[in-house]
């Protein structure tokens, strides 16, 4: 293997560079750093002189299920987030195997749209889509706003585009040799888009299910119109504890910050483990919920 | 056995497609064009019948009482796009006002973190030992979701027990008693707490344009003898420039769109200095009920994001790449 030549490359003098990643490492650090030590201090000692509390509340971990509803946040999330996403990667997956493969009247409108559509002010969305569901519920004499469906249907409006994009971009740099050979050797073109495409696919459509997956789960404007007490989802529901600290008694922000942790530590892991492909896919779309 | 490659680490400026076959049937007999069918029908019932919606409630006068029937509301015609232009709603700003907010925030916090992405790229572009951990440590703000980061921030924010307070005082800048949830001061508390989150956005898309600059370059600007500085801005940069003008241009779209840093740090109704225009929409309709209003600025937003989607289609340029 070739070594890499250090000098070339270098742009900064190593003391900036190293100055340089210190204050980043700083900046980044000090808000992480204030959250998880807010959130192991008892609630009578913040706003105290010092910063750093007298013990360590750990309890603060424990009570929060209690006084927050996370648990059933948790899998709303999960629930919501997580059907939205698998719906979406299975339509792009066929959608973007026609418009890589095949030319048809509307194939450049369609690929526009795709990109236009990710212009759409989400809150441009939710009216009409509440308006909708409402007309639809009024019609028709069964509950739509407030449940699992309504919001997988709404997830559906920017994870589809999205995830449609992605695996144009990613089915298209896939050689069409590949299934030809199938094709050739007998295979129907369904059998070649599952046995041949779909395997090599793979990472795009992780990446895709990640981002669709993580849109929903960070999404508070939506899910603060159309979910009900039932459906809540984590962010709403800490959104609505966060609001509810002001003007109150004692305000728990210890346990609100050690909410903030657990929704936000399993996002981080994912996003460390699948860190390879997922740079592709921050690059792709700028979405992020 | 099929080697799994990760995604390139450069904008996927699609690099399709390969042929497509022209004609009803291809070689292989018919095209399974029933896959495409169920996208394009979830497409055109959750987003082309809604959008056409919005604009139709844009003229409507539509409240909670109407909207039951709110196919025969009153029509006002451009009475809601006045209202939106010259006077605010009881609460919060006037649809220009808040046009202003969200151009002011978006310009800026696009401007502040490009010199940030752009040396947190050139620290992590040589090898050394802990590069990995750098930069896993450089993604972690731009991961973190956006509602935690604004609970954070409200957190560091708060004032006379906050963290920035604190120091601040400490320092004697600035009274530990100073308001930023509030006021003035909420405008720059919304820009800072969105640059801590969004400055990774423009590292990744500049080393991913540093990465696809070839050794031979930087080692031909040191055979001509280019310094550091000659070699960044004579070499590297104008390598860089389309696809710092992409991550430039989806970073404005992003932050005028940005609804939940504000909604989650400031609450509703957020002070008049950080009323985004999506915020604004969000509580003339959902809590002054309002619906024409908020569809009347809906409406105005998103004939505005067309213009940079227009320059943003451009820069894609899909039919030269497609060749369709």
């Amino acid at each position: 293997m070739r070594k890499r030549k250090r000098d070339a490359q270098a742009l900064l003098p190593p003391a900036v560079q190293i100055a340089a990643i210190i204050v980043l490492a700083i900046f980044v650090l000090i808000p992480i750093a204030y959250t998880l030590l807010l959130s192991v201090t008892p609630d009578t000692e913040i706003g105290g002189a010092s910063l750093i509390p007298s013990h360590w509340a750990f309890g603060n971990y424990l009570q929060m299920w209690s006084t927050v509803s996370l648990a059933q946040g948790l899998s709303n999330s999960l629930i919501i987030a997580g059907v939205a996403s698998v719906i979406a990667v299975i339509l792009a997956v066929g959608a973007a195997y026609i418009i890589t493969r095949f030319a048809f009247r509307g194939r450049r409108p369609y690929l526009y749209s795709l990109v236009g559509l990710q212009a759409v002010p989400s809150v441009m969305l939710l009216l009409p889509l509440f308006v909708l569901f409402a007309s639809i519920q009024a019609a028709l004499h069964f509950r739509l706003v407030g449940t699992y469906e309504a919001m997988i249907i709404t997830y559906l409006t920017f994870a589809l585009p999205f995830a449609t994009w992605l695996m144009v971009s990613y089915l298209g740099s896939i050689p069409i040799d590949l299934e030809e050979a199938a094709l050739c050797d007998g295979a129907t073109r369904l059998q070649a888009l599952l046995r041949v495409i779909v395997p090599l696919a793979l990472p795009g459509m992780v990446v895709a299910l990640v981002f669709a997956f993580l849109t929903g789960w960070n999404d508070v404007l939506f899910a603060s119109v159309l979910t009900s007490p039932e459906t809540r989802t984590l962010a709403v529901q800490l959104q609505a504890f966060s609001s509810a600290q002001e003007g109150g008694a004692l305000p728990l922000y210890g346990q609100l910050m050690g909410a903030a942790v657990v929704s936000a530590v399993p996002v981080v892991i994912l996003y460390m483990i699948f860190q390879r492909y997922l740079i592709g896919g921050l690059t792709a779309g700028g979405v992020k919920g | 056995m099929s080697t799994i490659q990760p995604l390139r680490e450069t904008v996927p400026a699609p690099t399709m497609v390969l042929r497509p076959e022209r004609g009803r049937r291809g070689i292989f007999g018919g095209r399974p064009m029933w896959l495409i069918w169920p996208s394009i029908f979830l497409l055109v019932v959750i987003i082309g019948i809604p959008l056409l919606i919005a604009i139709y409630i844009s003229f409507l006068n539509l409240d909670q009482y109407t909207l039951r029937s709110w196919i025969s509301a009153p029509w006002v015609g451009l009475a809601n796009y006045v209202t939106a232009l010259t006077n605010g709603g009881v609460v919060g700003a006037s649809a220009l006002a808040s046009l202003g907010v969200s151009l002011a925030f978006s310009l800026l916090t696009t401007l502040l973190i490009t010199p940030i992405g752009i040396v947190a790229a050139l620290t992590v572009n040589t090898q050394y030992r802990g590069r990995t951990l750098v930069r896993s440590l450089y993604l972690v703000p731009y991961v973190i979701p956006t509602f935690v980061t604004a609970l954070v921030w409200r957190q560091m924010f708060l004032n006379g027990t906050g963290p920035v307070d604190r120091f601040l005082a400490m320092i004697h800048v600035a009274n530990i008693n100073t308001y930023w949830l509030l006021g003035p001061n909420s405008f720059w508390a919304m820009v800072i707490a969105d640059v801590w989150a969004s400055w990774a956005f423009i590292y990744i898309m500049v080393l991913a344009g540093l990465q696809s600059i070839s050794q031979e370059a930087y080692e031909a600007a040191d055979v001509d003898g280019a310094n550091a500085w000659q070699k960044l801005t004579r070499v590297i940069l104008p390598q860089l420039r389309h696809i710092l003008g992409l991550a430039l241009l989806l970073s404005t779209l992003y932050h005028f769109n940005n609804f939940t840093l504000p909604f989650v740090m400031f609450g509703t109704p957020p002070p008049i200095q950080a009323d985004v225009l999506p915020l604004n929409i969000y509580v003339s309709s959902f809590q002054l009920f309002n619906f024409g209003l908020g569809g009347a600025m809906s409406v105005i937003t998103l004939i505005l994001m067309l213009i940079p989607g227009f320059v943003y289609l451009r820069a894609l340029r899909l039919g030269e790449v497609t060749k369709l």
